[in-house]
């Protein structure tokens, strides 16, 4: 802390826009490679090192200035055309990035920009005016280029490995804020006092109370969205550090590798952002390392020798995917398999006997890699467990995919933010816990007559038979020695299927209470250090819960990385079904076939009576949520309610409807409303391509029985919209 | 009032008001600059496996504030009546934390001058949390750093270690 005292206000500024500069710059080299021409990515590069020249001569920042002024010598020749871009003069132009990066923050953490004998420039400086004389050099013999490509190279291999780590320095600290979203959120807090002020100036009889209640309830969800979206980043920010580091990598793995983007705008929670950027430049190290062969062996393959990685970021169902696939080698399961067992992971009946999918899951093991030889890249021990608990530790959870010879897909499902946690609140010895649905399976009730059964124990352990797999049972209480309240008394157990970090368990709770949207606040240091709980949060009722840590309670229960591929089915299903396989939410709505929505489409299942129907422009809409949903009625589901409905069972009518979200339009998700008779499971079914194409719709095998599926409801949507605008 | 303080100060040095507090039978006073909020009686969330002398959690302004139970910090046997609750911050880590006492008597104005220290004989336990006594008229007042009392302190020093909780790790 007491260096920054040594930073004024003015380098505050300097080195946050310097280092926004070179961010640009940075993103701008690596295009630059592949497009020479282009004056524009030049003009920018010109701009970012000569606003750095011209504002350090003015702070006095003699060192930072000597080296922007032989970058700006260099990059003024290469936009007078009179030097032709080159891998080396990128890798040359890559150095200088370091260097000034290197110097601002040094200025940051110190407050000057260091004289030290090794804090020497002159090196560079020397490599920078070699190449912009190189356009006397041009005639002369090759070989003086290549050995300096090779001392560029070698002085490449440092920032390499050091470059990411130390980056974090201004832009963590501050964001930048549209000045519209801080006047929005004044604007609200000035709504909130106001609301504050008539609170406590009406007391809680007075007829206004309830109108006030609502006020406030719709400004602290309106104020709530604001600040999330002050604090949403696009993911582009992220995916900008990659090209720079698979240029270097595939260098050094001698490799050709294009790096492909998409969906960069999606928007992610700062703290978010941080905590995947490790598990996401690992992921993508280990495409580049390990995925993209190299060009002869493309070649071999009937592959172009170009390789290619895909950064993909997307919103699904309340949630962030970020996919990392590549078009390489895919993950050979004889070796995955070989490797488990030579690891004593598992034994050699169990490998035989997996399935593809439940081989993949074993690279997630601790101390599990596959890398043939270790690189200096990756493959030192530092596997995807870590970048599986990392992601998990955060709410999210990691899928991937391979198929041999045709690449492997990695994806990283993050939730929007950190500060707002879906949960499930549960009581146990008479205080009540937050369970974050993140990590909960599933929730099972045994019956008091039939916990003496359902409960068997071996050993010591007790167990709980879950569709013929043993799942080990947690006693909450006895584990926090929690003094129990008659347990087991007038009701049965309630027991939480919960996973984490790949263990997998059922948590014995007293009893279940309501879902609720939590706020996670920390704990002290010292509560911190008990090592159970991640955080507390008040609840609905005012009370305080503590936020169950659930891999930390599996470690201190003893819950062992379930062994791998613990799937639901029973049955296993063949690696070809696995591949066609989608969830779908099974329903009814008029006679008895059956329909299927996919399950990611679907938001909520709500019930409504049927009195709040509205019907405008001879539609049935809902208002839900501040929201107006056009309600799809193809059953006709309804008409029969309205028409059948006694006046005496009116009130009790209820109207299911699925709230479903139509893809993304303008960044809202757009919702339509699915009446339906009944709800009757979810299930994975397999789409049957050659019906559909035969008879226009899409049908699909949904446990063993033809299912008609509902989906791509996007046209309905883009009714609605032109209706509302 | 005020005045009536004032004067004696003038003759005694730097007038100091304190809090005064009720534990044990006990009493001890804090400096009121170094209390946030008196929050009188209050549920305190108890923390299962938290080390005996936290006694929990509440929520204050925003935040989960640890609680620290004064009784078993003095090793008092826990007390079957009310308890108050005082909101205090540690000035230099502006760390804020609860403390769990019988009950909150009145605000008390002291000269400096009546401060005395610790006496020799006193169990080091005491010692590492007293910080000297006042003289009054009508008895000691203990006087208390927020300081000494803040929960990670009290971990560190390790006096008050769980009973329950080294096993299971």
């Amino acid at each position: 802390m007491p260096d920054k005292a040594c930073v004024d206000d003015l380098t505050k500024e300097f080195l946050a826009e310097s280092m926004e500069g070179l961010d640009r710059m940075e993103r701008c080299l690596t295009e630059l490679e592949l497009r020479p021409a282009d004056s524009e990515l030049l003009g920018e590069i010109f701009r970012a090192v000569h606003t750095i020249k011209g504002t350090t001569g003015f702070l006095g920042f003699g060192r930072l200035e000597k080296l922007a002024h032989a970058g700006e010598n260099l990059l003024g020749a290469l936009r007078d055309g009179t030097l032709e871009v080159t891998g080396e003069l990128i890798s040359g132009l890559l150095l200088l990035m370091d260097g000034l990066r290197k110097i601002l923050l040094l200025i940051e953490s110190t407050g000057g920009e260091g004289s030290r004998a090794n804090d020497d420039d002159g090196s560079l400086i020397a490599l920078l005016d070699d190449l912009s004389r190189q356009r006397r050099l041009h005639e002369e013999p090759r070989s003086e280029l290549v050995v300096r490509e090779a001392s560029v190279a070698g002085a490449q291999a440092a920032p390499v490995d050091s470059g990411y780590v130390t980056e974090r320095g201004a832009n963590d600290k501050t964001l930048r804020i549209d000045v519209e979203v801080l006047n929005r959120m004044m604007n609200l807090v000035g709504e909130l006092v106001l609301t504050r002020n008539q609170m406590l100036q009406s007391t809680m009889s007075a007829a206004s109370f309830p109108e006030l209640a609502r006020r406030l309830d719709s400004v602290t969800a309106d104020l709530r969205e604001t600040v999330m979206q002050a604090r949403m980043q696009p993911v582009g920010n992220l995916f900008n550090k990659f090209p720079r580091m698979v240029r270097d990598l595939a260098r050094t793995c001698g490799k050709q590798v294009r790096l492909e983007f998409s969906g960069q705008e999606t928007g992610l929670d700062k703290s978010l952002l941080e905590a995947i950027k490790d598990p996401l430049t690992h992921a993508v190290r280990n495409s580049v390392d390990h995925g993209i062969e190299s060009p002869g062996d493309r070649l071999k393959s009937d592959k172009q020798p170009e390789g290619c990685v895909r950064l993909k970021a997307f919103h699904q169902s309340g949630s962030v995917v970020i996919e990392v696939s590549d078009d390489g080698a895919g993950i050979s399961m004889e070796r995955v398999l070989a490797k488990a067992v030579d690891r004593e992971l598992v034994t050699a009946e169990q490998a035989a006997a997996m399935t593809e999918r439940e081989a993949l899951q074993l690279i997630f093991l601790p101390g599990f890699s596959t890398a043939a030889a270790v690189t200096h890249v990756s493959g030192r021990g530092v596997g995807m467990d870590v970048v599986r608990s990392n992601v998990e530790k955060v709410g999210g959870s990691v899928e991937m995919e391979s198929r041999v010879g045709a690449g492997t897909t990695l994806r990283l499902r993050v939730p929007l933010t950190l500060a707002i946690v879906p949960a499930l609140v549960v009581r146990s010895g008479g205080q009540s816990f937050a369970l974050p649905q993140s990590a909960l399976m599933e929730l099972v009730y045994v019956p008091e007559r039939e916990v003496a059964d359902a409960i068997e124990q071996v050993g010591q352990a007790e167990v709980y038979r879950l569709r013929e797999r043993l799942l080990p049972i947690v006693r909450l209480d006895e584990l926090l020695e929690v003094p129990s309240t008659d347990r087991v008394g007038a009701h049965g157990i309630y027991v939480a299927v919960v996973e984490a970090e790949g263990r997998r368990y059922g948590l014995v709770v007293d009893d279940l209470l309501a879902p609720e949207e939590i706020v996670v606040k920390p704990l002290s240091g010292v509560l911190r250090e008990i090592g159970l709980f991640s955080g507390a949060t008040v609840l609905g009722n005012g009370l305080l819960a503590l936020i169950l840590d659930v891999a930390a309670v599996a470690e201190r229960a003893g819950v062992r990385v379930a062994e791998p591929g613990i799937s639901d089915g029973v049955e296993k299903s063949n690696a070809e079904e696995v591949e066609a396989t989608r969830s779908f939410l099974v329903y009814e709505d008029c006679g008895r076939e059956r329909k299927a929505m996919p399950l990611e489409q679907v938001e909520r299942i709500e019930s409504v009576p049927l009195d709040e129907v509205e019907y405008a422009a001879g539609r049935a809409m809902l208002q839900y949520r501040g929201e107006t949903l056009v309600l799809r009625d193809a059953g006709g589901v309804l008409h029969d309610m309205e028409a059948g409905g006694t006046p005496a069972a009116e009130d009790a009518a209820l109207v299911t409807v699925l709230i479903c979200g139509v893809g993304a339009l303008e960044g809202a998700v757009a919702r339509v409303g699915v009446v339906v008779r009944k709800v009757l499971d979810v299930s994975s079914g397999v789409v049957l391509d050659e019906v559909s194409a035969r008879e226009g719709t899409t049908l699909a095998l949904v446990k063993e029985r033809l299912t008609t599926v509902c989906g791509e409801m996007s046209e309905v949507a883009e009714q609605k919209l032109q209706e509302v605008a | 009032m005020a005045g009536l303080a004032m004067d004696k100060g003038e003759n005694s040095g730097v007038m100091v008001s304190l809090c005064s507090l009720l534990t044990g039978g006990r009493v001890f006073g804090i400096d009121t600059r170094l209390i946030c909020e008196v929050l009188g009686e209050h549920a305190v969330q108890r923390v299962p496996q938290a080390p005996p002398f936290i006694a929990g959690v509440i929520p204050n302004r925003g935040e989960v504030l640890t609680t620290v139970n004064f009784r078993a910090v003095l090793g008092m046997e826990a007390q079957s009546g009310t308890s108050s609750v005082l909101v205090l911050e540690d000035e230099e880590s502006r760390e804020r934390f609860g403390l769990m006492v019988d009950a909150v008597s009145s605000v008390v104005i002291v000269s400096a001058a009546m401060l005395e220290q610790n006496p020799s004989t006193l169990e080091p336990r005491c010692k590492t949390l007293f910080d000297g006594a006042y003289k009054m008229a009508t008895g000691l007042i203990v006087s208390l750093d927020p300081q000494k009392l803040r929960p990670v302190r009290l971990a560190e020093m390790g006096l008050f270690s769980s009973k329950g909780r080294g096993e299971s790790v």
